[in-house]
């Protein structure tokens, strides 16, 4: 054939502009893939439109990029969900036959290619104007279900934040619990490690005070160092007093009673030493029931035990 | 609004690569796609659809449909860049139709489209030098002729009707301002 008479004919331009029909789509393709030379200047001519298309390039605005990317990465994220539960709808890069009832004609830099990605500009407006409306549903329909699926997304999320955030209020519980409990121990061993120290220390006295006729079995016993003027209790049993009253040491000096304090329920009840006021000289300690906060003066009636040094 | 000279077309090998991750549905590769395409691709659309919020549908929608049908594009028949410019096009110009038959004027369907008729809304100058220089090269009767074809959706049988032209002459006229666009190139 005579290329350049057909090269003459102008039908490549009308290749390069999409305004050929399928037939002569096919034929510039078939004779373009037998005569380099007709493939050269239909490339030239592509090439030429190119520029001229490229010559208009404007920069998006630069926030567009994100949206545009994360609006396309949802469509076909999308898409990728209903092909799921609807195997009909083609996502592949498989030249199956779509379902899509666009105008049925072929790309331009394609062979009888399945979907109509690019067709001729002037193939039927029709069935485009009839389907835009549909298209605006079906971005309609995405972005409600997108919504949709933002909602779902975000209920999951407040949901695991919730339990998230009362599962930290236990283990802070826990915690603070677990502290009280290591600060309770820590105290004890604390006392317990004082008792031990004054128990044996050699300056310590330990007089014993015996029950009197009014509580033959009550025993307690006084720890008094006279140099430290120190003194602790240890009771060993004592019957409970009244309610209202407490049980009060005195120190007993040359005849006089010295107030020595009184005593904490748990030490009347015998769970450890309980330090006293300090005493600076005694001959005998007694306790005698007092009201709750103790008496300037013992109630001598009520005196429990009581023991010389 | 920013205009840019283009970015030179992505050489061969450059292309080639692009490709292959695209066949490989490799989703990081739309990101360098956009970076590399964008600014020709919303050029391109913006002078078609006029209007910046539509432009942005459209190349997303574009986006979508390249990612789609990548399957049906034949590397052997012409460059990426000729392929999904032609997918922008036709989106944008679907969509300069569908605004047409919104709002109901099926009667005067591509008469009134201002898109076509008029080179550049006042929002829109080109100030680049590339479009200067190629558009000095034309006559205006050859850059309207290839305006309404490329960015208008206009059948060769739709330009002589509008313009009251032969046939013949719109062919003319179109084959000159194609040859003369390819010349600068050459």
């Amino acid at each position: 054939m005579d290329t350049q008479q057909y090269i003459e004919s102008g039908i490549l331009e009308e290749y390069a502009l999409g305004i050929l029909s399928d037939a002569e789509r096919s034929e510039v393709e078939r004779l373009a893939a037998i005569h380099p030379e007709i493939r050269h200047e239909l490339d030239v001519i592509v090439m030429g439109l190119d520029a001229y298309a490229e010559a208009h390039s404007i920069t998006p605005p630069a926030d567009m990029r994100e949206r545009v990317l994360t609006g396309w990465q949802q469509a076909i994220r999308q898409q990728d969900s209903e092909k799921d539960t609807n195997p009909v709808v083609p996502f592949t890069a498989e030249p199956t036959p779509t379902p899509q009832p666009v105008a049925v004609t072929l790309p331009p830099v394609s062979a009888p290619a399945p979907e109509p990605v690019v067709r001729p500009i002037s193939s039927a407006p029709e069935p485009v104007q009839a389907q835009a409306p549909a298209r605006g549903f079906g971005w309609l329909m995405a972005a409600s279900v997108a919504l949709l699926l933002s909602l779902g997304g975000n209920y999951v999320l407040y949901n695991r934040w919730q339990h998230t955030q009362s599962e930290l209020f236990a283990v802070q519980n826990e915690q603070a619990r677990f502290a009280a409990t290591q600060q309770a121990s820590q105290k004890l061993m604390t006392t317990q490690r004082q008792e031990l120290a004054v128990l044996r220390d050699e300056q310590f006295r330990h007089v014993t005070l015996a029950g009197t006729p009014a509580a033959p079995t009550a025993k307690a016993r006084v720890l008094y160092n006279p140099a430290t003027r120190a003194v602790y209790v240890d009771v060993r049993s004592l019957p409970a007093p009244p309610a209202g009253k407490q049980y009060q040491l005195w120190a007993l000096d040359k005849g006089k009673p010295v107030d020595a304090g009184v005593l904490a329920a748990t030490t009347a009840a015998g769970e450890g030493l309980q330090q006293m006021k300090d005493i600076a000289s005694a001959q005998a300690f007694a306790m005698t029931v007092e009201n709750v906060g103790g008496s300037p003066t013992p109630t001598l009636s009520t005196m429990t035990v009581v023991g010389n040094i | 609004m920013n205009v840019i000279p283009p970015e030179p077309v992505p050489s061969l090998s450059e292309e080639d690569l692009l490709v292959q991750r695209l066949r490989d549905r490799d989703e990081s590769a739309m990101t360098l796609f956009y970076d590399r395409y964008s600014a020709a691709l919303y050029g391109v659309i913006m002078r078609i659809v006029k209007k910046e919020e539509e432009a942005e549908d459209v190349l997303q929608e574009s986006m979508v449909k390249i990612w789609n049908s990548f399957g049906s594009y034949d590397a052997g028949k012409g460059r990426l860049f000729t392929w999904v410019m032609n997918v922008c096009r036709n989106l944008a110009i679907d969509k300069i139709r569908s605004r047409q038959y919104r709002v109901g004027s099926r009667t005067q369907p591509l008469e009134d489209s201002a898109a076509v008729r008029e080179p550049a809304s006042p929002t829109f100058r080109p100030e680049h030098i590339g479009l200067q220089e190629m558009t000095k090269q034309l006559n205006p009767d050859q850059q309207q002729v290839v305006d309404m074809l490329y960015f208008g959706g206009y059948t060769q049988s739709e330009v002589a009707e509008e313009l009251n032209l032969p046939l013949g002459t719109v062919k003319t006229r179109a084959r000159a301002a194609i040859k003369v666009l390819s010349k600068l190139i050459r």
